[in-house]
């Protein structure tokens, strides 16, 4: 049989399980935080409402943005370990990146080819995600609508943001479908297969087509906001106060 | 143009013997007169035998079941026998299977891949003890049987080794052809292993760790083996063995 | 020069080389196999229909055994066949196929109950017993009194031989695969192994071995269409030809498939007619039960295939740009039983025809399939003529088969034969004989006459054309020597076959490199299938009567009084055609006496031995009480077999 020396140990599987485990819930995450920051969209009150509401304000009376700080720091965890997980699997020589392209482009096959996409929306990811997720977590009180929009025009994170935005919805969108081939069990999985690459299509199109929408409200309300820059939102409730 | 009238197929072939360092690869380009019903193996024997004697290349069975003659077929991995020229453009590059040892042209050492896996695998039955032949056999239920049978239909091509990324850059992956060994003998009651024996051969980053789920295996495999299915069902047992032990 | 040293050298990586293989190596020996290509390409992968063993599990096997199977392929050989190897062989098939159950092979099981069949072109409901439920199923197969042939769907020489490959690999027995032996090294007395070019890097070696298998195969690719590998061309036996002093039986003995299709000539299997699929001629006719009213679709191969060449001489054959054919449909059994028991069948159609045969009919026609000649052996597997060497598999004349093979028998024997000489090649090894000292001088020189060989090839370009000879004996044999023969034909074609011979001495090779070269190959091999082509022609011109495949139109009738004999072809050195000989079959010790097999109308010329045999057999029936102690009166034969392998089958319906 094989000495115990060869054996795998519990590890890799251990560490398989994690990268799935943060992917998916990064995955997740990302979708209901552009759900939660497209808000905008129904106005400032709105988004204000939904910020103040993780710094668990309607539950307390008061905000406790260190609630978000706390969450962030998770999720920047999360983060680093997935990205740490996830690069054991990148071609690592330049011989295993030319094989992989010289493959991928004579096969013409598109989970192969979305692979390719993955590590480069993750490497860009690697670099540009961090920038955020550090300002959110020390200053998670400047997440509101005035906040957030001088910060995307005048603070000048609109292009990072943009970029981000494909980053983020493209790795996730793929991320999630290769998560759900890679442990489900499909009665046909053929027709699975199609059926769960057309629902992640229609994903990512709905949420990149949400974040250039919530992007642009941003940025013009960030730029109708420019003279104020710093200034925070008052919502509508201390503003009725006498 | 009328629809019968026949193509001329150029047939871009990779040619090289790696034995001979004075020639580098290089492709030769060959014309052919396309035949009603030509497949890869008409073409090339027709080539070989009327062209140019000194292509190599691998057929035996020459009907799609013995798995000698997968190549790269415009770009795709598959089997050359039974692919027929009628489904394919005028101009057909072939290439020999990459991720093998390149014996000339196109023909690779499947064969010695192949053997290496299994070593490694231990991808035979194991048998709980020898059996006596006078007797009645053991008992089987006929679904099971049928179901062993859907994997055990693997022909060791290597077309998911050339189809899989993951296999392409790194060279000890045991690939979709190992999992399905291993899943093959894992469903077989027969088998005296366990899980915790099927974790000690695929259980890390050579085995079913270090699949990505690219499904380039399960979308060339010309017995359509239903190996996105397969891994899937490995990865969980095995993740299951690896976290509870 | 390397010489490898080894106890067992067997050539060819088939069923029948690696169970033998196995055999030996679980006798203490060290084994190598040497094989063309790698072992699990090997052409038993190809088998789909099945493997005949009398296990009777199901119902419509129920009252089936070793002496219902004997009967079968005694008939089948056309009393061709040696009756105590197929004793032997009938006894042995269920223990191999119970080994194999156990091995891995995920054979079709008897589901208990209601299940519907096609059985003459109506549906029937057979009811499974219960107590058989789970054990291994069979289906019918032609030329069988019982449904008998078990199977793995239609791909049961590929289960069977990747579960053997996959025990060689298990006992960590060496596949030297991309090998091929070019000679037998030997004293004229004693085989001492092999030299042996490794197809990629063209290094020539000796493998000195006190025991040599050859399990090669058949030479189905001296003929143009034939549904054999390409790598059949009878080079095994071409290596005991060459050696002078080997001996190959019945050559001529050659089967041609009914259903192979056209024009690929792609098998696709006896099962389909077994399952229930029908022959149909140009008018969509079923044409078969005019011919033979009681077997129809399922007579024995060799007189299925005859018939259908008879209806399509009759004008009755469907056109084509690739001549004449008949359709097979199978559309009768549904998809789903078409899609879990003939899916090769399927996958064929689609792919080399672009057919569903759920719906259209395939076209086909009788094509080259068997070699039931080959390497003359005894019971042991061992040739006679020079000790030391073995064979078995579709590449020897163990002879079970005689001049007509039944459908289902040929994987049985890979698997029965590789169990036997195993042992016997193994006893072999340890016996005084098989301990003799080999010579590495002896070797030397076979490798150096085999490299002048190579060397002298690639020296020069040569003045013919190896493929433009190649193709002349291909059409030579599918014209003069096919299904139906005569002796102006036949003549003819042993006289150009000589003259092609002659002229393959003229061939040489453009390209010079001795390593992977695919032109050097056929320049060496052409002489070898030239000389094969030779024994088979030769042997198919004298052999003056028709027996089994072996049909001649200007001696319709079986000749036992002449012709109850085998073959024995060898080849002296410096000739130019092989040397004929033969060996009679013994009536007198018959256990069935020669009789009419039921086919057409009864032509034979008796031999005069058989009434007075048939006589003893009456009276010998008469006198016992069971068929065991009926048998061994009969005709004694356990005590050929290894004794490990002696002990009665069990069956289902064994009484307490």
């Amino acid at each position: 049989m094989i000495p115990a020396s060869e054996k795998p140990g519990p590890w890799p599987a251990r560490l398989d399980l994690l990268q799935s485990v943060s992917g998916l819930f990064l995955g997740l995450f990302m979708w209901l935080h552009m759900l939660f920051v497209s808000s905008i969209l129904l106005g400032e009150e709105a988004m204000w409402t939904v910020a103040r509401f993780f710094e668990g304000y309607f539950f307390f009376g008061y905000g406790l943005p260190w609630l978000v700080s706390l969450f962030v720091a998770g999720v920047f965890g999360l983060f680093v370990l997935h990205a740490w997980l996830a690069l054991r699997k990148f071609p690592a020589q330049w011989r295993q990146h030319r094989v992989y392209w010289t493959h991928m482009r004579s096969l013409r096959h598109e989970d192969t080819t979305l692979w390719f996409v993955q590590v480069i929306t993750g490497f860009g990811m690697f670099f540009l995600a961090p920038v955020h997720l550090y300002l959110m977590m020390t200053h998670p009180e400047l997440i509101g609508p005035y906040e957030s929009a001088d910060r995307v025009w005048s603070g000048m994170m609109w292009p990072l943001y943009l970029v981000l935005l494909f980053l983020v919805e493209l790795h996730g969108g793929i991320g999630l479908y290769r998560l759900a081939v890679k442990w489900g069990n499909f009665s046909d999985p053929a027709s699975a297969r199609r059926k769960l690459k057309r629902l992640k299509w229609a994903f990512t199109v709905f949420f990149l087509a949400l974040g250039l929408v919530t992007l642009a409200a941003y940025i013009k309300l960030g730029i109708e906001h420019a003279p104020h820059v710093g200034e925070p939102y008052m919502p509508l409730s201390s503003r009725a106060a006498p | 143009m009328s629809s019968n009238a026949a193509r001329t197929l150029t047939f871009n072939v990779f040619r090289h013997n790696p034995r001979d360092s004075a020639t580098p690869p290089r492709v030769v380009a060959y014309s052919l007169e396309e035949t009603p019903g030509m497949t890869l193996f008409i073409a090339l024997t027709r080539i070989r035998e009327t062209l140019d004697p000194s292509l190599s290349f691998d057929f035996v069975c020459r009907a799609g079941v013995c798995g000698s003659c997968a190549m790269v077929v415009n770009g795709r991995p598959g089997l050359a026998c039974r692919t027929l020229t009628a489904q394919l453009p005028a101009e057909i590059r072939l290439f020999p299977l990459p991720g093998f040892e390149l014996i000339a042209d196109l023909s690779v050492n499947t064969g010695k891949w192949m053997r290496g896996m299994s070593e490694r695998l231990q991808a035979w039955l194991h048998m709980q003890e020898e059996p006596d032949v006078d007797a009645l056999e053991a008992r089987m239920e006929p679904a099971m049987a049928e179901a062993i049978y859907e994997l055990d239909r693997c022909i060791e091509c290597g077309c998911c080794i050339s189809g899989c990324g993951t296999a392409q850059m790194r060279t000890d992956f045991v690939g979709a052809v190992g999992m399905n060994k291993i899943a093959r003998f894992r469903l077989d009651p027969r088998d005296a292993r366990d899980d915790a024996d099927f974790f000690d051969l695929v259980g890390d980053d050579t085995g079913v760790f270090g699949c990505m789920s690219l499904l380039g295996c399960h979308d060339v495999c010309p017995k359509q083996l239903p190996l996105q299915t397969q891994i899937a069902y490995l990865r969980r047992g095995m993740a299951r063995q690896g976290l509870l032990g | 020069m390397k010489i490898i040293h080894t106890d067992v050298l067997v050539i060819g990586g088939g069923l029948a080389g690696l169970r033998t293989a196995i055999g030996a190596k679980r006798r203490g020996l060290e084994t190598l196999i040497l094989s063309l290509v790698p072992a699990k390409r090997s052409h038993s992968v190809a088998a789909q229909g099945g493997m005949q063993a009398s296990l009777a599990n199901g119902i419509k096997g129920e009252g089936d055994n070793e002496d219902v199977h004997f009967e079968d392929t005694v008939r089948g050989s056309d009393w061709g066949c040696d009756q105590h190897v197929a004793r032997m062989f009938t006894h042995m098939a269920p223990k191999a196929v119970r080994e194999l159950a156990a091995w891995g092979v995920a054979w079709s099981r008897v589901q208990r109950g209601d299940r519907e069949v096609v059985i003459n072109g109506q549906r029937v409901t057979l009811t499974e017993k219960e107590a058989a439920h789970g054990l291994i199923t069979a289906r019918d197969f032609g030329g069988t009194r019982k449904w008998r042939t078990c199977y793995t769907s239609d791909g049961t020489g590929h289960a069977m031989l990747y579960t053997v490959s996959d025990q060689v690999i298990a006992e960590s027995i060496p596949v030297h695969e991309r090998m091929e032996a070019l000679a037998l090294i030997h004293d004229g007395l004693r085989c001492q192994g092999a030299v042996v070019r490794d197809m990629i890097t063209g290094e020539l070696s000796a493998y000195l071995a006190s025991a040599t298998v050859l399990a090669t195969g058949g030479y189905g690719r001296i003929w143009g269409i034939s549904t054999n590998a390409l790598i059949n061309e009878g080079m095994g036996a071409a290596l005991a030809l060459e050696t002078g002093v080997a001996r190959l039986g019945n050559m001529e003995a050659v089967q041609f498939h009914p259903t192979a299709i056209v024009p690929a000539g792609i098998l696709v299997t006896e099962g389909c007619r077994g399952d229930g699929g029908l022959l149909l001629d140009n008018d969509g006719h079923r044409f078969m039960p005019d011919y033979e009213p009681e077997k129809k679709e399922l007579a024995s191969r060799d007189v299925v295939s005859r018939r259908m060449a008879e209806h399509m001489r009759a004008g009755k054959g469907v056109k084509s740009a690739y001549g004449d054919h008949l359709w097979l449909d199978i559309s009768n059994l549904g998809a789903a039983h078409i899609d879990k028991n003939l899916r090769e069948v399927k996958d064929i159609c689609r792919y080399f025809l672009g057919i569903d045969p759920v719906k259209d009919p395939i076209p086909v026609r009788p094509t080259q399939h068997y070699s039931m000649g080959g390497v003359r052996t005894d019971h042991r597997g061992e040739s006679p003529w020079l000790h030391g060497l073995f064979s078995c598999g579709e590449a020897a004349c163990w002879d079970m088969h005689g001049f007509n093979r039944l459908g289902g028998n040929s994987v049985a024997e890979t698997v029965v034969a590789g169990m036997l000489v195993g042992e016997y090649v193994a006893d072999f090894c340890y016996s005084k004989a098989g301990q003799s000292d080999l010579s590495p001088a002896l070797a030397r020189e076979f490798v150096e006459r085999e490299r002048a060989g190579l060397n002298a090839l690639v020296a020069k370009p040569g003045s013919e054309n190896a493929v433009a000879l190649r193709a002349r004996m291909e059409q030579i044999m599918t014209d003069k020597v096919g299904l139906f023969r005569n002796g102006q034909d036949l003549d003819s074609a042993v006289v150009e076959l000589a003259e092609l011979l002659a002229r393959s001495r003229n061939v040489g090779v453009r390209a010079s490199n001795l390593d992977a070269n695919p032109e050097l190959v056929l320049a060496y091999r052409l002489p070898r299938m030239l000389k094969i082509a030779l024994t088979v022609a030769l042997g198919a011109q004298r052999r003056t009567e028709s027996r089994g495949a072996h049909f001649r139109e200007d001696f319709p009738a079986r000749n036992d009084r002449d012709w109850l004999n085998r073959t024995l072809a060898f080849w002296r050195e410096g000739d130019d055609l092989p040397s004929l000989d033969y060996e009679a079959l013994d009536v007198l010790h018959m256990e069935l006496p020669p009789g009419f097999r039921g086919y057409g109308v009864k032509n034979i010329v008796e031999h005069p031995d058989s009434a007075v045999r048939q006589a003893e057999v009456d009276e010998m029936l008469a006198a016992k009480p069971d068929r065991y102690s009926r048998q061994s009166a009969l005709m004694p034969f356990k005590q050929l077999l290894p004794a490990r392998y002696r002990a009665r089958n069990a069956r289902l319906d064994d009484t307490p």
